[in-house]
């Protein structure tokens, strides 16, 4: 039955210690060796018994999606990314207007400028919307 | 032997519905199984293990210490009321899909 025990252990070493975890592989022992008694019964060696009980316990990775391991979801960064290219994209057009007013102010020419740096928060924008 | 990715889907309703009929364990649960389908599905019991943990989180099962065995004590599980109601419905769309997949390869 020690192996039993062993083999319950190195299945769940991955998952982080938690109260849920304690308390699942309790339960996946006890019922391991009820299946393993089980099994002695109909009149298997104890042996045999443990490596059927653990061939046919299958694959962990089911049970760990189950828990908290899954991959952590990527936070959604896009609303941040929007602000920042407003910000940005504000202070850049800022500078255009006061250079194009304070060294040539007879001559309109920001708006050029202006319209090619829109796009980065419009871009910003259909991004945002499209991760919603 | 039934591929196991056929049935996944309908494993949840299968071990609810065990766990209404009774109050049920881990081991007997798998071994209900077992023994109903002949041995022409066997549960993985890690499969099992992530269906209680899902089950019980969407409240639909509940689980207690109960009878003790040689090992130690038994964790039992529970249907709760919304667990009923969700059997019940998947039961009446199961009926349906039944028909509606018959239409297709029966006969």
């Amino acid at each position: 039955m020690k192996k039993l025990k062993i083999y319950v252990d190195e299945l769940f070493k991955d998952i982080p210690e938690s109260d849920q975890k304690i308390a699942i592989k309790e339960e996946v022992l006890e019922n391991l060796e009820e299946k393993v008694l089980d099994l002695i019964e109909q009149g298997k060696e104890e042996e045999d018994a443990i490596n059927k009980a653990i061939v046919e316990f299958g694959d962990i990775e089911d049970l760990k999606n189950e828990f908290g391991v899954k991959k952590p979801v990527n936070k959604n960064m896009t609303k941040i990314n929007l602000a920042y290219s407003i910000w940005g994209s504000l202070l850049i057009i800022s500078l255009f207007i006061f250079i194009n007013f304070y060294y040539s102010p007879s001559v309109i020419w920001f708006v050029y400028p202006t319209f090619v740096v829109l796009w980065w928060p419009l871009t910003m924008y259909f991004k945002w919307q499209r991760s919603k | 032997m039934i591929r196991s990715d056929i049935i996944r889907g309908h494993l949840d309703s299968i071990i609810l519905r065990l766990i209404l009929e009774k109050d049920r364990y881990g081991y007997e649960i798998s071994k209900e199984i077992s023994l109903r389908t002949d041995n022409r599905f066997q549960i993985k019991e890690a499969t099992l293990y992530a269906v209680f943990q899902r089950l019980e989180k969407k409240e639909l099962i509940e689980s207690y210490l109960g009878g003790v065995s040689q090992g130690g004590k038994r964790k039992y599980y529970k249907i709760t009321m919304l667990g009923k109601a969700y059997l019940n419905e998947i039961v009446t769309e199961w009926k349906e899909l039944k028909e509606i997949i018959d239409l297709f390869l029966e006969g």
